[in-house]
C-alpha cells in the first residue's frame, strides 16, 4: 500500500549494472527484437541513457493511475533500487536479449501485472496495470525521453533515424500487451498522442513524493551522489516545460537556456557516471559482446 | 632465523633529497647480532611515526612494493592486457576513439596512470573504476594507426618507413607502439597518437570543477587542489608528443656513451605531435629479472640508481615515471630507459635545498641547518612551534639509506600492509608540513624507483654511489660502475652545473 517511507539508494549503480550485465547475451539464439543494425541498440548504448531512463519515469510517473499502480503495489517504497534494477534487467533483456529471453520476460511481467488492481485514491478511478492505455503512457514517456535526452546530452539522431527508433520500439508495447494499431509508429504521431494524453496527467502526491526521491535520492553511494546533481538538473532540463510547472520544478538557472559549455560539463559527468558503470563487474564484457556484434 | 631474513624497515631515499620521501623496507646484509636486532625493532617503531609524519605532510610515504608488483596498472604497461583483445574490438575510427575515451574516461584514465602518486589515497572505488577504464582500451585498427602517421609525416607509414608493422607491439600513453624499419635501415618504435585524444582530453581538463569533485572521492586524504594542477600540467605536456621526444632527446645526448644507461635516440624527422619514433630497444623485461642471478640484479638496480640521481643532480631533470614496464634489461648492468614523457626540469634554486638537506642531515649531521634547508625550501613554514630534534627524527629515517655505509638490501614486501595500517593525520608537523608542487613529482623516487629497487632485492654500498654524485661530495668511484662511467665523464668532459 501507499505511505511509508523510501529505503535509501546505496547500490543504485550496482544494481542496475549487474541488471545490464546480466541481460546482454552470450550466446543468443537470434538477434532478438531489435539486432545490432537497429537504432535502438544505438539509442540504448548513448551516454545520455541515464537522463532519458530518469525522465521517463518522471513523466510515468504524472499519468495518475500509472503512478497509482506502482505506489500501491511494486514494493517501490521499500525498495526503489530493486525496483529500478528490475525495470533496467526487464528493459534491457527486451532490447539486447534473443527473442526468447524477451518473451519470457515480457511474459512475466505480464503475469504481475495481472495482479496489479485497484482504486486510485486521488481520482478515485479504478486501474489496471495490463490496461493497455496505461502500457502506451508508459512506453510513449520512454520513446520520447530517449529522444530527448539523446538530442540535448548524447549523439543526435537524424530525423529519419527518430523515426526508425519510434518504430522499432513499438514491439516493446506490444510484448506487454498493447494493440500494435494504437502505438504511435512516428516521432509526429508520437507527439500528438503525447499532446491528446496531457490533459488526463496530473502531479499527485505520490508522484511529487516518488520524484523528489528520484531527483535526490539518500544514500547515494558518495561517488555518484556527486554527480547526481548534474543528471538532475539535465533531467529536469530535459523535460517538456508543461511537465516541469505540473511538478513545480522551476528550469534550473544554471540551465535556463542549456548552454554549449553547460550541455558539456553535463557529458562529462554523463562520461564519468559511465565509467563508474563500466567498471561494475561484468559490464565491460557485456558492452564488448555487444560491439562485436553491432560490427557483424 | 638469518640474520638476512632480519626485515628491518628502514626508510630508503634521499641520496639525493630531503623530501624524497620513501619507505621502502630493507633488509640489512650484514649479519645483525642480538643487540642490532633490538635496534631494528626500535628503528622500525620510528619509521611508522616517521611515516605518519610524512602521511600528514600529503606525501602518504607508504611502501612503494605494490607500485612496482600489483599496484596500479598503468596505461602505457598495459600491453600485455590490450594484445589479449580481439581484433574485433579495435578502434576503428575517431568517433571509436571519441566514446571510448572522449567525455572524461581518457582524463580518469591518465589520472589512472598518476595513480602512483596517489596510490594508497585512492578509495577502493576509484582504483577499480580506473583499472576497468585502463582495461577498457582496445587498440586502433591498422587502419587508423596509419591514417594517422599519414597524417602526421604526410605520407602513409608504408613510404614513410621502408618496413611498417601494422600489428602495435604495445599499448603506450594515450597511443600504442608500432616496430617500422628506416630508410636508412634503423629499427624503430613509433608512437602513434589516438586522434583526437587530445583535443578531447584538452576539454575534459577544462572541467575543472568536476575533477576536483572526483578527486575529492577518489583521494581524500591527499592536496586536491595540487594533485589537479600536477594532472593538468602533465597531462597537457603528454598530449603533445615532441615535448616527449626533446625530453628523451636530452637524456639521449647527456648519457650517449655511458657504460650501462642507454637511452634510445630520437628520429626527429620522424617525429611530429601525434608519432614520435625512436631507435628500437629490445631486451629483458623487469618481470624476467626475476629469473636472472643476484649480482645481475644489483648491477641492474645500481644503473637505474644512479641513472635517477645523476640525472637529478647533473641534468637537473627527474623522469617521472619509474615504472617496471619503463625499462628493458640486457646483463652486466646494462639497461634501457624508455618513456620521457613525464619528466620534470628543477632549476639551480630548487635544486640547492634539496643537496642542502641531505649534507646537513648525512654529512654535517646539522639538525638547525637541516631545518633551516627545509624550510628554505617550503617544506616546512619558518618558525613553527616545533623542536627540532622531533623534525629531524621525523625527517631522519627517510634518509637512512644514505645515512649508513655498507651493503643494504632493499625489500619492498613488508612496509605497505603495516603503514597502512598505522596511517595518521594527527602528526604534529601536519600544520606545518607542506609540499611545494615543484617537488611533489619527486614522490615518485619513493613510490616508483624504491619499489623497483626493492622488488629486486637489490644490494649496493649505497651512501658510497651517493657520494660519488652527490655535488657537495663527490666522491671516487665506489664499484666497478662506479669507475666505468667516471672514465665516461671524464671523456665525455661533462662538468657539473655550479
Amino acid at each position: 500500500m501507499s505511505g511509508g517511507t523510501y529505503a535509501d539508494a546505496a547500490g543504485l549503480v550496482e544494481r542496475s549494472a549487474a541488471a545490464y550485465a546480466a541481460a546482454v547475451p552470450d550466446q543468443p539464439e537470434d538477434d532478438g527484437y531489435f539486432g545490432p543494425a537497429s537504432v535502438t541498440w544505438r539509442v540504448s548504448a548513448d551516454l545520455s541513457a541515464p537522463v532519458a531512463g530518469l525522465r521517463s519515469l518522471m513523466l510515468q510517473a504524472l499519468h495518475p493511475l500509472a503512478m497509482a499502480g506502482v505506489d500501491q503495489h511494486s514494493g517501490w517504497r521499500r525498495d526503489p533500487v530493486g525496483r529500478l534494477a528490475a525495470t533496467s534487467a526487464y528493459t534491457a533483456t527486451v532490447t539486447y536479449g534473443d527473442r526468447a529471453s524477451a518473451d519470457r520476460a515480457a511474459r512475466r511481467v505480464r503475469a504481475i501485472h495481472e495482479h496489479v488492481r485497484g482504486v486510485d485514491t486521488v481520482t478515485g478511478l479504478p486501474y489496471a496495470a495490463g490496461d493497455p492505455a496505461l502500457l502506451l503512457w508508459v512506453h510513449a514517456a520512454l520513446v520520447d525521453s530517449a529522444l530527448a535526452a539523446i538530442d540535448l546530452f548524447g549523439t543526435p539522431l537524424p530525423d529519419a533515424d527518430a523515426d526508425r527508433y519510434v518504430a522499432e520500439m513499438a514491439v516493446a508495447a506490444t510484448l506487454l500487451g498493447v494493440p500494435d494499431a494504437m502505438v504511435p509508429p512516428t516521432v509526429a504521431a508520437l507527439g500528438q498522442y503525447i499532446a491528446d494524453t496531457r490533459p488526463g496527467l496530473a502531479c499527485t502526491a505520490a508522484a511529487a513524493e516518488s520524484m523528489s526521491y528520484l531527483l535526490d535520492p539518500p544514500g547515494l553511494d558518495e561517488e555518484i551522489a556527486e554527480l547526481w546533481q548534474d543528471i538532475r538538473d539535465a533531467t529536469v532540463a530535459a523535460l517538456p516545460a508543461w511537465a516541469r510547472d505540473m511538478y513545480g520544478y522551476p528550469a534550473p538557472p544554471a540551465l535556463s537556456p542549456l548552454t554549449p559549455e553547460r550541455r558539456t560539463e553535463i557529458r562529462q559527468t554523463l562520461g564519468v557516471l559511465d565509467a563508474f558503470f563500466l567498471s561494475e563487474p561484468g559490464v565491460l564484457e557485456a558492452r564488448q559482446r555487444l560491439t562485436v556484434r553491432m560490427r557483424g | 632465523m638469518s640474520a638476512r631474513a632480519r626485515q628491518v624497515a628502514v626508510a630508503v631515499g634521499a641520496t639525493a633529497l630531503g623530501a624524497a620521501l620513501v619507505l621502502g623496507t630493507l633488509r640489512r646484509t650484514d649479519r645483525l647480532r642480538a643487540g642490532r636486532a633490538v635496534a631494528a625493532l626500535g628503528r622500525r617503531t620510528r619509521r611508522l611515526r616517521v611515516e605518519r609524519g610524512m602521511a600528514a605532510l600529503g606525501l602518504a610515504a607508504r611502501g612503494g612494493a605494490r607500485y612496482a608488483s600489483s599496484a596500479p596498472r598503468l596505461f602505457a604497461a598495459a600491453g600485455e592486457q590490450r594484445e589479449q583483445l580481439r581484433n574485433d574490438l579495435a578502434l576503428q575510427t575517431a568517433e571509436d576513439v571519441a566514446a571510448t575515451l572522449g567525455t572524461m574516461k581518457g582524463v580518469l584514465m591518465k589520472l589512472g596512470q598518476m595513480a602512483s602518486y596517489v596510490n594508497d589515497g585512492l578509495s577502493p572505488a576509484a582504483r577499480r573504476t580506473l583499472s576497468r577504464l585502463q582495461d577498457s582500451v582496445p587498440p586502433m585498427t591498422p587502419a587508423l594507426a596509419a591514417q594517422v602517421v599519414t597524417e602526421e609525416l604526410g605520407m602513409p607509414p608504408e613510404q614513410a618507413f621502408a618496413t611498417w608493422d601494422p600489428e602495435p607491439i604495445a599499448a603506450a600513453s594515450i597511443g600504442q607502439v608500432h616496430r617500422a624499419i628506416t630508410h636508412d635501415g634503423r629499427a624503430v618504435a613509433v608512437k602513434v597518437q589516438y586522434p583526437g585524444i587530445a583535443e578531447t582530453i584538452e576539454a575534459d581538463l577544462g572541467n575543472v570543477a568536476l575533477m576536483r569533485r572526483m578527486l575529492r572521492i577518489a583521494a581524500p586524504s591527499q592536496d586536491v587542489d595540487a594533485l589537479l594542477a600536477e594532472l593538468r600540467e602533465r597531462v597537457t605536456e603528454e598530449l603533445d608528443y615532441r615535448k616527449e621526444a626533446r625530453n628523451q632527446q636530452m637524456f639521449a645526448d647527456y648519457y650517449r656513451g655511458h657504460p650501462t644507461i642507454v637511452v634510445p635516440e630520437i628520429i626527429g624527422e620522424l617525429s611530429t605531435r601525434r608519432v614520435v619514433t625512436s631507435e628500437l630497444a629490445q631486451g629483458a623485461r623487469f618481470a624476467e629479472l626475476a629469473g636472472w642471478s643476484a649480482a645481475e640484479r644489483d648491477l641492474a638496480a645500481e644503473t637505474i640508481y644512479r641513472f635517477v640521481f645523476r640525472s637529478l643532480y647533473e641534468a637537473h631533470a627527474f623522469n617521472g615515471d619509474p615504472h617496471p614496464g619503463n625499462y628493458l634489461f640486457h646483463g652486466g648492468g646494462r639497461v634501457t630507459f624508455l618513456d620521457f614523457g613525464l619528466v620534470k626540469y628543477f632549476t639551480a634554486e630548487e635544486m640547492r635545498p634539496l643537496a642542502a638537506m641531505v649534507k646537513h642531515l648525512c654529512l654535517d649531521n646539522d639538525p638547525e641547518a637541516f631545518r633551516q634547508a627545509m624550510e628554505a625550501a617550503g617544506f616546512l613554514v619558518p618558525g613553527a612551534p616545533l623542536p627540532t630534534e622531533m623534525i629531524v627524527e621525523h625527517m631522519a629515517v627517510f634518509y637512512d639509506t644514505v645515512r649508513v655505509r655498507g651493503p643494504v638490501t632493499m625489500t619492498g614486501d613488508y612496509a605497505s600492509a603495516v603503514t597502512r595500517r598505522f596511517f595518521d593525520f594527527r602528526s604534529p608537523l601536519a600544520a606545518y608540513a607542506a609540499i611545494p608542487r615543484s617537488y611533489v613529482i619527486l614522490q615518485r623516487i619513493n613510490l616508483g624507483l624504491f619499489a623497483l629497487l626493492g622488488d629486486l632485492s637489490a644490494t649496493a654500498d649505497w651512501r658510497r654511489i651517493a657520494e660519488e654524485i652527490w655535488p657537495f661530495f663527490l666522491g671516487p668511484p665506489s664499484t666497478p660502475m662506479g669507475a666505468a662511467e667516471a672514465a665516461w665523464k671524464s671523456r665525455r668532459g661533462l662538468v657539473r652545473p655550479a
